[in-house]
């Protein structure tokens, strides 16, 4: 008799657990369509470029650090005021260096500057593949290549 | 600064908090036929370990990822409830005087771990020592190749264990994280020199041979683990990732085709060379030719998984022990999975299927969002170990692969796995928060 009663105590215990372990997963199914949902407005809004530079050190403050500059398929860096991207910095030539994305790459040349073009700490001398998360410096500017 | 909630992972861990108790309870009445506490103080303290692990990464403004550490949760908990309803003497530790069961050093194995992820999670802020020192990470992990070559042990065959004093550990657990971080940081590098340049035979594109190297050298390594070692899960388990991570870096399907065929290369010649490799194959094909000798541990395995059907035995209620000896040895690491089945059924073992997925599922959310091509492949790298050693190690269980013995991640029982799949889970949490961080960033500038 008792062991009838534990039985059907364990056989109603062992659903409830089993129903639980199940309340479980769906919760977490539910989580993973509102994130996707929520992911797939905020791709709308922000990720249309191709890539950006995050400005880590800017001494002269143009363009000023912490900022984020938008990138198009071919940019121009330099000194003069008629470059896509305007780096105001006595170590950075008039025309400095070329930042294009070529296919499925970013690359980066240098246009026969003074001091030089460097990617994370090495100094170029012909076009370089850039990967995302890498630095690039150009004069005393620091700058990160970022998706 | 405000404070982030992580309201989600709270709402996920909250049911958790209820089965993990629950599963213990009915296994203390399954067992004993009454309820008398029993074992519940370790339930309570892995459910304290969850709540600890929760506060300190709303307190510490952790930003990353909420459903990594409830699936991890879920997934340790229903370990937790298999392994304190198996014999406590089957492992333990009996350190500074204190004796501790199975499940006890499981949940101590489990602090530690938790430890060790917050800590990463946390405290790195720069990715820096894992990016740029890729060829220190190359050496440790040679070390770690070397130290278990000769130092290493045999348990069962495979010769993977390394005798620390009071603690055995397993390199290959770690070694595994070394890999995948040096693989990252060499692909980020060279990705695109691998994607854009090329040499044709035939109908494939090789890429040129100094980037072709590295990838050679890998699959010697393995073969080594292969054949030095006998560790044949490892071995699959380090090819299945790398060929993961060079698929994902470089998108070419030439080179997934050209590490599948070396793959079938290499197994064909260990499977003719090497006798643990043939015996593995041929118990697989027929484990009923010998039932009581080879085909032993397979046989019970399915006979287990047969018994549980749909529904389960019942926590308690399987058939662990026969004839004073363990029904399906090593239960407790390899066959662990076949346990789960056995007293919770299909739909148990779906579950944890679930979770495993869920985790995976996140991994490769977290990948795709990464700020730059090493934290990206990084992400990529540590979510294909996690998801294929569970594959594996399933796959093993369920006879729809050859058995190789490997631990299944946050269920099995053992120090060297829990601690090296919460180290990959850090990381992961890691990289989570960076990108979070960042998303941020713009929106401020």
């Amino acid at each position: 008799m008792t062991g009838d009663i534990l039985r059907i105590l364990l056989l109603v215990l062992q659903l409830g657990f089993v129903a639980l372990l199940y309340l479980v997963l769906m919760r977490f199914a539910g989580s993973l369509l509102k994130d996707l949902r929520s992911a797939e407005q905020a791709q709308l809004a922000s990720r249309s470029g191709i890539g950006r530079l995050s400005v880590l050190e800017s001494p002269a403050d143009e363009p000023p650090s912490g900022t984020t500059i938008a990138l198009g398929p071919i940019n121009s860096i330099g000194r003069n005021v008629n470059n896509t991207i305007y780096v105001e910095d006595d170590f950075v030539s008039t025309n400095h260096a070329m930042l294009t994305f070529r296919g499925r790459s970013w690359f980066v040349e240098d246009q026969g500057s003074t001091n030089g073009t460097y990617v994370n700490g090495h100094r170029i001398d012909r076009p370089v593949a850039l990967s995302f998360g890498d630095e690039l410096t150009i004069g005393r500017v620091r700058m990160r290549l970022d998706r | 600064m405000r404070i982030a909630w992580r309201g989600a992972e709270l709402r996920l861990l909250l049911p958790i908090f209820v089965l993990v108790p629950l599963g213990f309870a009915i296994t203390n009445v399954a067992l004993t036929g009454a309820f008398d506490g029993g074992p519940l103080h370790l339930a309570i303290g892995y459910v304290a370990l969850l709540v600890g692990a929760h506060l300190l990464l709303v307190v510490l403004g952790h930003r990353g990822d909420q459903l990594i550490l409830p699936a991890v949760g879920a997934m340790g908990g229903i370990g937790m409830i298999m392994l304190n309803r198996l014999p406590q003497d089957l492992a333990g530790t009996s350190a500074f005087g204190i004796e501790l069961g199975m499940a006890a050093t499981q949940l101590l194995w489990f602090g530690v771990g938790m430890i060790a992820m917050l800590v990463i999670a946390v405290g790195l802020r720069d990715d820096g020592i894992l990016r740029h020192y890729k060829y220190s990470w190359a050496a440790a992990g040679i070390l770690l190749l070397g130290a278990t070559l000769l130092l290493g042990y045999e348990v069962n065959g495979a010769r993977l264990w390394i005798d620390l004093g009071p603690v055995s550990v397993q390199p290959g657990e770690f070694l595994k994280i070394v890999l995948v971080i040096f693989i990252a940081s060499y692909l980020a590098e060279t990705r695109t020199l691998l994607t854009s340049a090329r040499l044709r035979i035939g109908f494939l594109s090789i890429p040129p041979l100094p980037y072709f190297l590295p990838m050679l050298a890998l699959f010697a390594v393995v073969m080594l683990i292969v054949v030095r070692l006998n560790d044949l899960g490892t071995a699959l388990l380090f090819f299945g990732t790398f060929l993961t991570m060079l698929f994902v870096a470089t998108g070419r399907r030439s080179y997934v085709l050209i590490g599948l065929i070396l793959f079938v290369v290499g197994f064909t010649v260990a499977y003719q060379f090497f006798g643990h490799v043939q015996i593995r194959v041929d118990i697989w094909l027929d484990p009923f030719a010998d039932p009581l000798g080879a085909g032993f541990q397979p046989v019970r395995a399915l006979y287990a998984l047969g018994r549980g059907g749909i529904f389960g035995e019942g926590l308690g209620q399987g058939l662990v022990t026969l004839g004073g000896g363990l029904t399906i040895p090593y239960v407790h690491t390899d066959f662990i999975f076949t346990a789960v089945a056995e007293e919770l059924g299909l739909l148990g073992a779906f579950a944890l299927l679930g979770f495993a997925a869920v985790l995976v599922f996140r991994g490769l959310r977290i990948a795709a969002l990464a700020r730059d091509d090493f934290s990206g492949l990084l992400a990529v790298g540590l979510t294909a170990s996690l998801g294929l050693q569970t594959l594996i190690i399933i796959g093993g269980n369920t006879k729809l692969i050859p058995l190789t013995g490997i631990t299944l991640p946050f269920v099995s029982y053992g120090g060297s796995s829990v601690l090296a799949s919460f180290i990959m889970i850090g990381l992961l949490l890691a990289i989570s928060h960076k990108s979070a961080i960042g998303a941020d960033g713009d929106a401020g500038s």
